[in-house]
Formats: C-alpha cells, structure tokens, sequence
C-alpha cells in the first residue's frame, strides 16, 4: 500500500513541467533568502499565487523548493557579506563571515550548503517517519485536546515572538477576532459585517496574511528614504568558488554535532511557531557548549557554521510534520501551505496522509528532492544573487507591491481581496511600527475558525468545562500552554534568576500527570520517565547549591546579539 | 499628563475599540439550536482582548513617561519620517479606486511607474528607466496571469472601450 503511494506521488511529480518549478521555485528561494530585508516567508506568500492554477502536488512542490532554497540562501549574504539574508542564518555569520575574510569563502560556502544538505535530508527521514505516527496519535484527539492545542498554538506563538508577552497574546486575540467577521461557519450568522455585505463573507486568510505580512515588510525596508535608494547591499558580494569535497568530507567527520543540530531544528520546527530564526541559534549554543575547542567559536570555526545550518534546514521538515499530522501550521510558511491545501479543498488533519496519501507522499518526496536541488543549484544562485545585490531596494519593493495586487485577486477574482490586503497592510504596518508581533497574530487568523469549530463540538457533547482536565491531551496542551506564557521569561532571566532553575524541572513533573492519565503502558511509562528526569535536575541543582549558572544565559545572549 | 506615554495612548484605543466590538457583539443574532450560540466565540476573545489590554494599560502606566515625550511633536518631522510608506499607501490606494476605470494593466503600469518616482530619483534618465520597468514587469506579470495562468484580471473601462 505505502509502495503503491510513493508510486503515484512519483508519478505525480515526476513530470518535466514540475520538476521545473520545482528548480526555478528553489533558486527564487535561494536568492529571496540571500537578500537581506526579504525573508523565506515572503519569498513563498510570493510564490503562492503562481500555485492556484496548478494541481496540488505541483505547487505545494513548487512552494517547498521556495522554503527549502530560502533557508540555504541566507548562508550566502551571512558568509560572504557578513548580513544575514533571513534571521535563520544569524548564528551562521557568526563563523561563516570571519572564515570568509580570512580567505576561505569558498570553503565556507562549501560548509553551509553541505551541512543545509544534510540537515535537510536528516529532517525529511524523520518527516517520513514522525509524522505518519504522530497523525496517529491526532486521530486519538477529541474536541477538547484540539482546541487546547490550538491555545498552545498561540500562547507559544505570543512568547516566542516578540519581547513583550501582553503584546503577543494581544496579537494572537486580535487574530481570532478578525477570524471571526463574516458569517460564522457553524450556524451562518453575521457577525460584524456593520451593515456590509462585503464584510459578509468574512476575509480570506490569504489577503489578511499577505497583507499583514508581506506588505507591511517590504514598506518597513523602504521606510528609509536614503537606504530605499541604495543598492540591496551596498558593500556588495565577491563570488566565490564552493569548496564541495573538502566541505562535504568536513561536515561528515563531524557527524555529531551534524545529527544533534538536526534533531534540534526538527524539534523546533514541530513545536507551533518555532521556526528556524530560534532554532539556528539553539544549535550554534549546543555546539559551542559541547565543543571540546569553545573559544574557536567566532574565529571562523567549521563547526559554527555545520550547527546553525543543518538546524535551520532541519527546522523545514519538523514544521511540515506538524501541518501534516496535525494540521496545525509549525510557522508562517506553513501557514502559507495550509492556505495552498485549503484553495484545493484539501484540509489538513490528522487524516490528511491516510486520506490523501498520495498528496501527503508527494510532499515528503518534493521536499527531499528539493534537498537535492537545493545542493546542484547553489553555485548558479550564487552568480545570480552577485547580480541581485545590484538592484536598487526601492524597484524591488515597488514591483513586488503591484505583484501582490494581482497574485491576490486570482485567488478568487475579487477586487475584495485587494482591499483586504491594503487595509491589513496598514494594520500590519502600524502594529510593526508598535512592537506588536505578526506572528501570532497571523496564526491567530488562520486557526480562528478552527478553534471555534471544535470548541462548538465539545460544548455540543458537554457544557461541563471539565473535560478539558480531564481528557489527558486536553490537559498535556494546557500544562504546555501555561508554561509557555513564562517562557519568554525564563529565556531573559535564564542563568540569573533563581525561579529559572525550576522551570524545565516543573514543566517535565506537570507533563508526567497527564502522561500517567494516557491509556496503555509506554505512555505512562514515559511519563515515569519524565518525572525521573526532573527529580534528577532537581537533585544537580541541589548540589550545586541552588546557584543559577551565568553559562545559562549564552543563548539569550547569542539572539540579542 | 506626565505619566502618559505612546504605549498609554495605544492601550486606551484598544480598550475603546473593543468596547465597539463588543457592543456590536449584542447585534449578533440568538439562536437556540442546541449549539454553542454565533456571539459566544466573539465575546470570550473580547473579553481576553479587553482583559489583556488592561495589563498593557497597567504596564504602561507604570513605565512612566517616554524618554522622547520632551520633544514637541511635529507633524512635519512625522511626515517627512513616513515619506515612503504615506506615499506608498496613497498611491495603492488610488490604484484600487481607480481599478475599475483604468484596469489591471493600465493601472499597475501607472503604480509601479509612481511608486519608482515617488521613492527614486527624478531626473529625466531616471524616469525614462522607470518607466522602462513599470511597462516591463507589469506587462510581463500580466501576460503571464492571463495567458499561462489563465486568469482574467480587470480590464477596465479604458481597456474594453479601446
């Protein structure tokens, strides 16, 4: 049966006119990722609405060339000019631009894009293999634990976003609240429409997030009158010759550090919201940390550029195990996905894969071929993006204005949608300029509807709010919510408050009690196993004293930085 | 007055805007169909939204003043910050309006075209490239949504009387 699917998905993909896409989807992202200013999001909301006219698995391949080009591409700028094209290559730069300058670009580069290849392979095995099982226990989730996972959604997305927690919950609310103008999808009854039969339809998620997002993006990089005018770099990129055998035998021999930092993009990635910008940074700290050699770290160090690479692209395919076995988008550009999935009348659930398997088979081979695109293209992109860097910020940004007016209105041929991207670029644009974060709000929009749905489910089999305590994921997602909304905390208080000391222990002790409610044996097993874990921290913190460690604090330090 | 920084101002919009929401919240149609009723959702989010605010409220307030608060505002120095997003959101706004008359194409053509020249350089080489590329990619991104994507964009008045 499953040989029976990857059949038809290779069938489905192997055509001349996909693979095409696929490879101009993957260059486009590499050189959006290059840019400095442009992020991976953008590059794929731009890229959506080529997609409609397309069949599903053509332009869901087409977008994942787009994400996992876009991740590679922001090695190029880090390393060669020292500016990170995305925020997932920040940690890169650290060691990519003081090798380049002592005269190994090349190397360097070489560095990046095979560590990119193999955390994106590391990822797309895990892909294959997590998230068929993972979809089988979301078919396990009733009405409570899907909207206590969708809270969980949000609080994370309002914690990790910005630095202001109020203003993030702020957002995520926000977000529902748009979600629900229009009339509402359980009964058909307007809401908030203000006598407007435009406002009836309630908006199309697409305009809102493109308009929140990109729109008000590309205005804050021409805010600058002065810099608006400049070329996109000005110091401008030297090309380089990538340095492929020594750089791929490099990165093997140091297969450790190369297998930890995937697992820990693929671990961010499936966590709602945490992208790529935290996990490169996560793996650049737990690289230094296990190193034998620390005080390399900075000097151009092979090792610094391996770890913040393989998780950045390892952080693609956690995010895609989410939205497939959950239907809960992992970031932004999975939100965008999601969108794509929706415009084909497919919904992403748990049943996603065992429904449409040849669809969800389809994605896990495009996005392990565009691994392998990704590594064959880099060194033309690399000539393309010397030339890109030519181009002036303020053409760019008014083509990709008037680009987005027309890929919005053939999503539905309405000048509506074009409306809606105007006004929610406004709103985007002010609440960039407030320090509201868009994130959770974005995803605020894109799960509102859901949330509702399957909280109008659960009332309809009870109005009694206890269920939600004591259905045991019901429970995992709320303990997991709670302790996020102190997560922001607990990262800039890290290795100097005292509290902090009992966040991780407290955590793993709250998720051992609905570990214990699950039915079967491993699950309490693991839940034993958790609690264990925590007595344990509990126990090296006693005997350190109860002493924060100042070594705590590094990663905080390294995303200020 | 003292104590009332940008952030205060921003709480108390907020917190006035959901009040707005939440009144129009009583025009929402009961229904007794034994199912969660369509202004419940709505609600419980206003009530959080109003609950948060009032934190960002308190947090504001107890920030104090803002460190710039000194510096009369000048809406000249405000206009000549915003230049470019003022004159972006103008001209976009413009374009939509007059969509229907001037359609798709002729409409992008003359955006991007006032977009370059409101945020580039404005001498006679510099239009001339400008106009160059409005003609180029907005021509180009049209034919391609019609003839390879097969959507049919705005025509306009102008266009279909021609």
């Amino acid at each position: 049966m499953i040989l029976e699917n990857i059949l038809a998905a290779v069938q489905e993909l192997a055509t001349f006119k996909t693979v095409i896409l696929m490879a101009v989807g993957t260059v486009a992202g590499l050189i959006a990722g290059a840019i400095p200013g442009f992020t991976i999001a953008m590059a794929v909301v731009l890229t959506l609405p080529f997609t409609f006219g397309m069949p599903p698995a053509q332009g869901l391949a087409t977008m994942i060339g787009v994400f996992v080009g876009g991740l590679s591409g922001g090695l190029m700028s880090g390393i060669l000019i020292g500016i990170p094209g995305t925020p997932s290559s920040v940690a890169t730069t650290f060691d990519g631009f003081p090798m380049a300058r002592n005269g190994r670009p090349g190397l360097a580069l070489g560095l990046g894009v095979w560590a990119s290849f193999f955390g994106g392979t590391i990822s797309a095995v895990l892909l294959v293999t997590l998230a068929p099982q993972l979809a089988r226990i979301g078919l396990e989730f009733q009405p409570w634990d899907y909207f206590a996972l969708i809270m969980f959604a949000l609080t994370i997305a309002a914690s990790l976003a910005g630095e202001n927690l109020v203003k993030g919950l702020i957002a995520a609310a926000f977000g529902l609240l748009v979600a629900t103008i229009g009339e509402d999808s359980i009964n058909g009854i307007a809401r908030f429409n203000f006598g407007s039969d435009a406002l009836l339809q309630g908006f199309d998620f697409l305009p809102v997030l493109i308009g929140l997002f990109a729109f008000s993006q590309l205005l804050t990089d021409i805010e600058d009158r002065v810099r608006a005018r400049q070329a996109l770099t000005e110091t401008g990129a030297v090309s380089a010759k990538i340095e492929h055998r020594k750089a791929a035998v490099m990165v093997l021999k140091s297969w450790v550090n190369l297998v930890r930092s995937s697992f820990i993009g693929v671990f961010t990635g499936i966590l709602p919201a945490a992208g790529s910008t935290i996990s490169n940074i996560l793996a650049y700290d737990q690289a230094k940390k296990a190193s034998k050699t620390p005080e390399k770290f900075g000097t151009g160090f092979s090792e610094g550029i391996i770890a913040p690479e393989s998780a950045n692209n390892a952080t693609a395919g956690g995010a895609l195990i989410t939205m497939m076995a959950l239907g809960i988008p992992g970031d932004i550009v999975t939100a965008v996905m999601l969108g794509a999935l929706l415009i084909h009348d497919v919904i992403p659930s748990p049943s996603f894969i065992s429904d449409t398997p040849v669809l969800a088979y389809a994605i896990f081979i495009a996005f392990f071929v565009a691994n392998f695109m990704m590594l064959g293209l880099q060194s033309g992109a690399l000539r393309l993006f010397v030339l890109v860097t030519r181009v002036r910020m303020y053409i760019l940004a008014s083509i990709i204005l008037a680009y987005c007016g027309i890929g919005i209105f053939a999503l539905n041929n309405v000048s509506f949608d074009m409306w809606t991207l105007f006004w929610f670029g406004i709103i985007g644009y002010i609440m960039r300029n407030l320090g509201f974060p868009l994130a959770p709000m974005i995803l605020g929009v894109v799960l509102g509807r859901i949330a509702e749905l399957w909280l109008s489910r659960a009332t309809a089999i009870s109005t009694d709010i206890s269920p939600f305590f004591t259905h045991p994921w019901s429970l995992f997602f709320i303990v997991l919510a709670a302790f996020s909304l102190f997560f922001s905390a607990y990262q800039s208080q890290r290795g100097r408050k005292t509290w902090t000391l009992f966040f991780t222990p407290g955590l793993l002790a709250a998720l051992s009690v609905p570990m214990f409610m699950m039915v079967g044996t491993v699950r309490p097993v693991l839940g034993g196993l958790l609690l264990v874990i925590a007595a344990y921290m509990l126990f090296k913190i006693h005997r350190r004293g109860w002493k924060v460690d100042p070594a705590d604090a590094d990663v905080h330090r390294l995303s200020e930085g | 007055m003292s104590r009332i920084n940008r952030d205060t101002y921003i709480a108390l919009f907020l917190m006035i805007t959901w009040a707005v929401f939440f009144w129009t919240s009583f025009d929402i149609r009961q229904i007794d169909y034994g199912t969660m009723g369509a202004e419940v959702w709505p609600r419980g989010i206003l009530v959080i939204l109003m609950a948060l605010t009032a934190v960002y409220l308190f947090q504001s307030i107890k920030a104090g003043p803002d460190a710039a608060s000194d510096e009369p505002f000048s809406l000249k120095g405000w206009l000549q910050k915003y230049h470019n997003p003022l004159w972006c959101y103008a001209l976009y706004f413009v374009f939509l309006l007059t969509l229907p008359v001037l359609g798709m194409l002729i409409g992008g053509i003359a955006l991007v075209f006032c977009l370059l020249t409101v945020l580039g350089n404005r001498t006679p080489r510099d239009l001339m490239i400008h106009a160059a590329i409005a003609v180029v990619s907005i021509t180009g991104m049209w034919a391609l949504f019609t003839y390879a994507l097969g959507v049919i964009l705005p025509q306009g008045m102008i266009f279909t009387t021609l």
